[in-house]
């Protein structure tokens, strides 16, 4: 076992856990926060995307330990009493049908916005062009993250 | 050298099991002491809007909103057989057997309230359910609906194996690369008969992702078995659409009545990916002249047909 100390979420852990432990199953199972998804467990889904230190992540292809120190973004860290300006938009433009890939894509977006805000709709494809969604086509949550970058400028 | 070329094919498709098989939906609609309405249906929902479509159909014949109304669809011990979430049939087979069984409900109902208003408030609800309890009305009330449909006759091609029927069109335009024989799909127009839309910001959800299944089909997807065993079983050797590959996609929707259907509703789970790859397909041969036969249409497909024409 291993001592790994962690910020989750703007929350700080300390777990001791084997040395081959997933981040993925870190949060899942460690952790009980359900809302990262595993898919392919191979990193090519992208269903279990989360943000360590600003730059997206597929969590099934990073030991937990490795992330000693770092500052971990889930899903259920973007939101507080409301949602996200980017979870509002999915949920407005009707982005989400089965919504197993909706974690991953919401977080991929909220990486490309926070990095850069005049993104481009080219660029918000190459951004989430790592998760694959099997039901929406990919076009309406494009829509989602175009209404998400007004939102953000907004405010 | 990078060609043009625009293609167009169309489908039609039946609602339901079809040719015979028994097909049925059930559901249960209640009035309890707490001024709700429980509706009871085994409807399946893994991203078709099943559940949404349900509600509607409960609400707009109950005349009674959304909120007031609460709506089962989880355990199967709990509710009765509503059939499975496959065959395109949840909207237009299980919506018809929500229709009936508020229909049968709402006639109760309107001996006590025959506003035209629609019932926003608990209290109507509440008080609807005293009168029932004192006139001794029925509380649950069972709807039920089975689809026409009947064996063809392989001898003489006769039958009625679907009851009613979708319709579609795609057109797409694609861009080959006869270089490196890579196929881009640049446009898709998909126009739908599914009758009435019973929600249209869904069944354009639907209909979007269809095509992308579709385009999948047509440029991409390839199960490759070898001795009885999948041999490019994960993400990164079977390829499906990324946001990077999608076209444009234009959906549209002729709202024929169906008769038969609820508030007119015909199927569109199935039918909205069929007529993509065959217009794609149909596309590439009018972009470079091949035929191609063979599904999908990959960088190597498309060199060896140029090839062989002797391009």
């Amino acid at each position: 076992m291993i001592k790994v100390t962690m910020t989750v979420n703007g929350k700080l852990y300390t777990r001791e856990i084997p040395p081959m432990m997933r981040l993925l199953d870190f949060i899942r199972d460690e952790l009980k926060l359900k809302g990262t998804k595993e898919g392919c467990g191979e990193g090519e889904c992208g269903a279990c995307t989360v943000i360590i230190d600003g730059d997206i992540y597929n969590s099934c292809m990073v030991l937990a330990t490795s992330c000693e120190g770092k500052r971990i973004t889930t899903i259920e860290g973007i939101s507080g009493a409301e949602l996200h300006p980017i979870q509002e938009a999915f949920l407005e433009v009707n982005a989400v049908q089965c919504g197993y890939c909706t974690p991953g894509m919401i977080l991929s977006a909220k990486a490309l916005l926070d990095k850069n805000i005049n993104a481009t709709e080219k660029e918000m494809k190459e951004a989430i062009s790592g998760n694959l969604c099997r039901c929406t086509g990919y076009q309406k949550i494009i829509e989602a993250v175009k209404l998400a970058q007004k939102k953000l400028k907004k405010r | 050298m990078k060609k043009r070329g625009i293609g167009y094919a169309a489908t039609f498709y039946g609602t339901g099991y079809g040719n015979g098989f028994p097909d049925e939906s059930r559901a249960t609609v209640e009035i309890n002491a707490n001024g709700e309405i429980i509706l009871s249906v085994e409807v399946s929902d893994v991203g078709s809007g099943g559940i949404s479509v349900m509600w509607q159909i409960a609400s707009e014949t109950l005349n009674i909103d959304r909120n007031l109304i609460k709506l089962q669809y989880d355990n199967t011990s709990k509710m009765l057989d509503s059939g499975t979430a496959a065959a395109s049939r949840q909207t237009y087979n299980t919506g018809n057997a929500v229709l009936d069984a508020c229909k049968k409900i709402k006639i109760n109902i309107d001996k006590y309230y025959n506003k035209v208003e629609i019932i926003k408030n608990k209290k109507v609800l509440t008080e609807l359910y005293q009168k029932f309890i004192s006139d001794n009305q029925e509380l649950k009330y069972e709807g039920y609906f089975k689809a026409t449909t009947s064996q063809v006759d392989l001898e003489t091609g006769i039958g009625e194996p679907y009851w009613p029927y979708t319709f579609g069109i795609n057109r797409a335009i694609v861009e080959v690369d006869c270089e490196t024989g890579k196929v881009d799909v640049i446009d898709v127009v998909a126009v739908y008969d599914a009758g009435k839309i019973v929600n249209p910001v869904l069944a354009e959800g639907q209909i979007i992702g269809g095509v992308s299944m579709g385009m999948g089909y047509a440029i991409m997807e390839e199960v490759n078995v070898l001795k009885g065993s999948i041999k490019n079983c994960n993400y990164s050797d079977y390829i499906i659409p990324t946001s990077k590959d999608m076209p444009k996609v234009t959906t549209y929707f002729v709202e024929a009545n169906e008769a038969s259907g609820p508030y007119g509703a015909k199927g569109l789970g199935e039918p909205a990916m069929l007529p993509t790859a065959p217009a794609i397909l149909n596309a590439i041969y009018d972009a470079i002249g091949v035929r191609l036969t063979e599904f999908p249409a990959t960088c190597d497909r498309i060199l060896l047909e140029l090839k062989n024409k002797g391009v």
